[in-house]
């Protein structure tokens, strides 16, 4: 036992980290009790970026939503777009087309790609690491260009539509991604030999923000965050959607569901990501992307300009109380986001409009259980671990 | 209340069974829509139903998704089942077992906003209780930190009723600094 | 910049003396070593970050010394949605940064609410705290942030007041 002067005394000093803080990569705050260096108790605070997703789900018809999703998970914007119209096609109780559900995989792989990517570079920039850091966003770069050519976007890309995607893959969009998932496994062991074996590395985050399996289901973690307990969870193999039953890969888990093992569970996860990317462009499917149903999606572009029908068809899909209309009832859609469950709940009154939009959050309960992994430890782990959450403040808010 | 000509082709599900031996009288309604099953449970029995849920090891419901909560009163078709209860708790389970999900669904009404807390059974339960708090000010009893989680603490009003609006009663416009605890 | 050589004749000082005004050396030397507190808060603040890495690399335009205590800083770079519960923090560090201080808008939600216009956030951070330079975008790309760096640059230059320095004369 070391004895402070403080300890001594027994006296606590109370710490405000945040909710300006450069580890908090936004905006979170943690009121922290300290004895010493040593944490006696952290008490985590959200809301500091409500902005009132649920309540504006409620005003604004189901493809229009879909650009308030980027906006919430901004590290993995197609992820979100994705899980998003799932939830309402299968509320539809439509499926889209075969290309369509491979285009969607490919776009959620490579945003999983570049939220591991912003999580590595700033978790190892909060500890010390620069080079990671540019290393990371030089990798993030040519993924930003490969969505900008796709989707018309570097952040917020909007792409998917209830029913199908905004476009379909440029030309030369096939190679453009062969070529990056056969030049990042490379790219990635830099990083590996920058940190995996790096003693100052291992000593922040090994044994850091452990957390016991039982504790994390019970805590309601999902994603890297529960795989690194040792639980080999994964909603794309539980409940494969969108043809993910058709791509083989593996879950990589970890054991000891410390701040270390979250780290190598996902530096695991982007390989299997490059992995599904490859499968899916070996076997993308041709035909068209978006759904023939002239309810649901827009007609073509070159019809709504050419033909009468066509843009009767368009003109009724952004018109008010014309466009997609689930029937009354609800569903609850959860889909593997880069950070664990996401989830939507949505109720349907048969209108344009959702009733009700619920998003569940895996950032939201992560967060919540960062005083059982910091209670106990120093104050420097605090940073180790938030780091390790990756928790988007967007998304905890909403 | 129970919707008891439902007419069962396919065998019914486990949880349905067992619910339905265990806690027949708790239950008001039942449904199973897109592989979800969905049980409406009285507010009395509701928090023995999820401990049984959770804790019997053929269903072992360990994991509790989201609790949330909608807010009725523009729903005619909805408002008008169980005795007009405005609102409508919801939880969501995932079985990692059997890994099926399920929804709890418990009618609250406008008169009496008190609910148990589910707390005790899972820890993850406290935040998301709390911003349904916030967010609709359903009262979780038992709950050990019943506070604004979202909005600031001098907040009133509670944002996803169906009778606040959009865009607010002037908070975002009526700001004064020296009140907020900063 | 305004240097005027003198000095023409023969002699040490020969061409080796210019005169300024004193005014002109500081902004000179103002505008090229900004020092950003980066305020992110949202979408905004990725964008900020590709700004500050590899690729589009802030440090070209002598902004690279990015300080997280608004005490240590002169411009602050708002990016991101600011709501009810954060704007009080954000007055604070407003307050907290040493005149004289720049303030640049980053995307349109700090500018104007953007998409948002609900009952937790602020239309606009303006209408609290001065803003010299909005960055239009949803959110703004990397160009974009350097080119709003630029102007407040060539605001500087030109001798014209912070909007914060403007509002206390008024």
């Amino acid at each position: 036992m070391q004895g402070g002067l403080e300890r001594a005394t027994g006296e606590k000093m109370v710490l405000n980290f945040g909710p300006q803080h450069p580890a908090t990569h936004g905006t979170l705050r943690i009121v922290l009790e300290l004895d010493g260096e040593s944490v006696l108790k952290a008490t985590p605070h959200a809301g500091y970026l409500h902005t009132g997703f649920e309540k504006l789900g409620e005003h604004l018809d189901y493809n229009q939503y879909i650009v308030v999703t980027d906006r919430m998970n901004y590290l993995s914007p197609l992820s979100n777009n994705f899980g998003y119209v799932l939830a309402v096609e299968q509320l539809l109780g439509i499926e889209v087309t075969k290309r369509c559900q491979y285009i969607r995989i490919l776009m959620a792989e490579l945003s999983r790609l570049a939220d591991h990517l912003l999580w590595l570079g700033t978790a190892a920039l909060d500890l010390g690491a620069f080079s990671v850091f540019l290393y990371s966003f030089r990798e993030r770069e040519k993924l930003y260009s490969i969505f900008e050519k796709t989707t018309g976007a570097r952040l917020t890309t909007s792409y998917t539509r209830v029913g199908g995607v905004f476009r379909d893959l440029y030309d030369g969009c096939e190679e453009d991604v062969r070529q990056f998932v056969t030049n990042f496994p490379k790219a990635l062991k830099e990083t590996h030999t920058l940190l995996t074996k790096n003693r100052i590395w291992m000593d922040r985050t090994k044994g850091v923000g452990a957390i016991s399996a039982d504790d994390a289901i019970s805590y309601g973690l999902t994603g890297p965050c529960l795989r690194a307990t040792g639980v080999a969870h994964d909603i794309r193999k539980a409940e494969p959607y969108s043809s993910y039953d058709e791509v083989t890969f593996d879950v990589p888990v970890g054991t000891n569901g410390d701040a270390y093992d979250r780290y190598l569970v996902r530096m695991e996860e982007m390989i299997q990501s490059c992995g599904i990317v490859t499968q899916v462009l070996d076997n993308m499917p041709d035909g068209s992307v978006n759904l023939e149903d002239n309810k649901i999606t827009m007609p073509d572009k070159s019809d709504a300009y050419g033909h009468i029908e066509g843009l009767i068809h368009h003109f009724k899909i952004v018109m008010d109380g014309h466009g997609v209309q689930p029937p009354i009832g609800e569903h609850y859609c959860a889909t593997e986001s880069p950070n664990g469950e996401l989830g939507f709940y949505i109720v349907s009154d048969g209108s344009g409009t959702a009733y009700r939009i619920r998003i569940r959050p895996p950032s939201f309960l992560h967060f919540q259980a960062l005083p059982h992994m910091l209670e106990g430890g120093m104050v420097s782990d605090t940073v180790a671990v938030l780091g390790s959450l990756n928790v988007i403040a967007g998304e905890l808010d909403r | 209340m129970s919707e008891e000509n439902q007419v069962e082709e396919q065998p019914k599900p486990l949880i349905l069974q067992k619910l339905e031996a265990n806690h027949a009288d708790a239950l008001l309604a039942h449904d199973e829509t897109r592989g979800t099953v969905v049980v409406v449970v009285r507010k009395e029995q509701a928090y023995a139903v999820l401990e049984y849920l959770k804790t019997d090891p053929e269903l072992a419901y360990t994991f509790l998704v989201d609790v949330t909560a909608v807010d009725n009163s523009q729903m005619e078709s909805e408002l008008m089942q169980f005795d007009y209860a405005r609102f409508m708790v919801v939880y969501q389970l995932y079985s990692y077992q059997g890994q099926c999900r399920a929804r709890v669904k418990v009618p609250v009404h406008e008169s009496d906003l008190n609910i148990p807390s589910v707390t005790s059974l899972w820890q993850g339960a406290n935040w998301l209780e709390r911003e349904t708090y916030d967010m609709f000010g359903i009262n979780f009893e038992g709950h050990p930190d019943l506070r604004r989680i979202l909005m600031p603490d001098d907040f009133e009003g509670h944002p996803l009723r169906k009778d606040y609006p959009l865009r607010g009663r002037g908070e975002r416009e009526r700001f004064n600094f020296d009140k907020q605890n900063v | 910049m305004g240097l005027d050589f003198v000095g023409q004749g023969a002699g040490e000082t020969d061409g080796n003396i210019i005169t300024t005004t004193i005014d002109k050396v500081v902004n000179w030397g103002r505008k090229n070593s900004l020092w950003p507190m980066p305020f992110g808060t949202a979408c905004c603040a990725i964008e900020m970050m590709a700004t500050l890495a590899s690729k589009f690399d802030l440090s070209r335009f002598g902004s690279e010394a990015i300080r997280f205590s608004p005490r240590q800083s002169d411009l602050l770079i708002v990016s991101g949605r600011i709501s009810i519960k954060m704007m009080p923090v954000l007055k604070r560090i407003y307050d907290q940064m040493p005149d004289p201080k720049w303030v640049i808008s980053m995307g349109a939600c700090a500018s104007c609410g953007g998409v948002f216009d609900t009952y937790t956030l602020i239309q606009g951070v303006d209408q609290f705290i001065p803003v010299d330079v909005y960055i239009p975008g949803c959110p703004p790309r990397p160009e974009d942030l350097i080119d709003g760096v630029l102007q407040v640059q060539q605001k500087i230059a030109s001798g014209a007041s912070p909007k914060g320095v403007e509002a206390v004369y008024e």
